[in-house]
């Protein structure tokens, strides 16, 4: 699936440039942003080597088995088939930070929450069905204050900064709400070609 | 906001402490998973960064913002804020960089910056986030969802265009 869709934006990027004659910029373009790839990786590696850390300690005191014993009523149901605690525990914290904005924390979360997917999966190469409504909802947004928003608001001399907060809290309802709508939708008609 | 990550940070060791495990070589241990996540997932990254940075570069991004921006007006997104809606589901930086650069030519006030306000927030970097959730999974195939995560931005898109309609 990202077969194509990374060969179509590379490949229709770089006839674009060729036509606009910018194939000197294209150059530059392409090893500027996989130097920033690798500078990105190193800024993120902290907030992975901390948080797994931490989550390691959560597991081996019991903790993650409390949480995820708390979440299960809730998160079960969005989150069909999921087995093991580690799972549970690390999309609760991946959730409940992305809720708070805390990105640096979530990301890594996130990751170990699709590794331990990953194990307890009977869908191969592919994403099961848990897996895939975790990606959507990490990728629809849920945080409740978006305070990077507020900051360059109030920074670009906003009357009202706060202003935009109900309308963001709405538009990312709504785009987590459809984003949950549509996979159960396309979990059922797909449902069919596994069974086989 | 703060407070929540040193006090999570307290429980999680205290806790681990009165239940006493070795929370020291824990935290080793689980660090250690954690850097080879990341370098997991690094060449993933780095190839949609490259692709991203194609799509910008050759203007090619520009160019479909003129034409879809008629279509974003159809929901009611303004047509200033038009380039920052095909710009997030790619590049989280960029959309900031858009986002910020219509805060000073229109206004954060004006129709432009209020609906840019909340597309920005409406939905995460599409691309980005389920290129390196794949990649630590070592899963090839999402199936569907590249396709529903495309729908939650074009429904979370429309919610931020109607309400500054």
């Amino acid at each position: 699936m990202l077969n194509w869709i990374w060969g179509i934006m590379v490949l229709m990027g770089i006839l674009y440039g060729l036509i606009c004659g910018n194939a000197g910029v294209l150059s530059a373009g392409m090893m500027d942003s996989a130097g920033d790839a690798v500078t990105l990786i190193i800024k993120m590696a902290g907030g992975f080597m901390l948080w797994n850390g931490l989550f390691e300690i959560l597991e081996q005191s019991g903790a993650a088995k409390a949480i995820a014993g708390a979440m299960k009523p809730i998160l079960g149901k969005l989150f069909r088939g999921v087995k093991t605690e580690e799972s549970m525990t690390a999309m609760t914290m991946n959730l409940t930070m992305n809720m708070l904005g805390l990105g640096n924390a979530a990301t890594p979360m996130g990751l170990r929450a699709m590794e331990s997917l990953q194990r307890e999966s009977d869908y191969g190469d592919s994403t099961s069905p848990a897996m895939c409504m975790f990606l959507v909802i990490n990728a629809s947004s849920i945080q409740l204050l978006p305070t990077t928003v507020l900051t360059l608001r109030r920074a670009a001399g906003s009357f009202m900064p706060e202003a935009v907060i109900w309308p963001t809290l709405c538009a990312t309802a709504v785009s987590t709400l459809a984003g949950i709508f549509f996979c159960k939708l396309f979990e059922k008609g797909d449902k069919r070609l596994w069974k086989s | 906001m703060e407070i929540v990550m040193p006090c999570v940070v307290f429980f999680i060791i205290g806790f681990g402490l009165l239940k006493r495990v070795n929370v020291y070589d824990a935290f080793i241990k689980g660090a250690k998973n954690g850097l080879n996540t990341a370098i997991a997932i690094l060449p993933s990254m780095g190839a949609m960064m490259v692709a991203v940075a194609l799509l910008k570069e050759s203007g090619l991004m520009a160019a479909l913002v003129n034409v879809l921006a008629p279509v974003f007006a159809l929901v009611g997104i303004d047509e200033n804020a038009a380039p920052l809606m095909l710009m997030r589901p790619f590049s989280g930086s960029a959309s900031l960089a858009i986002l910020n650069s219509i805060f000073l030519t229109h206004g954060a006030d004006s129709r432009a910056g209020l609906t840019a306000s909340a597309l920005m927030g409406s939905t995460e970097t599409i691309f980005y986030t389920l290129s390196i959730y794949l990649a630590a999974a070592k899963v090839k195939k999402g199936r569907y969802a590249v396709a529903a995560a495309m729908l939650a931005w074009l429904f979370g898109g429309i919610a931020a265009g109607l309400f500054y309609k």
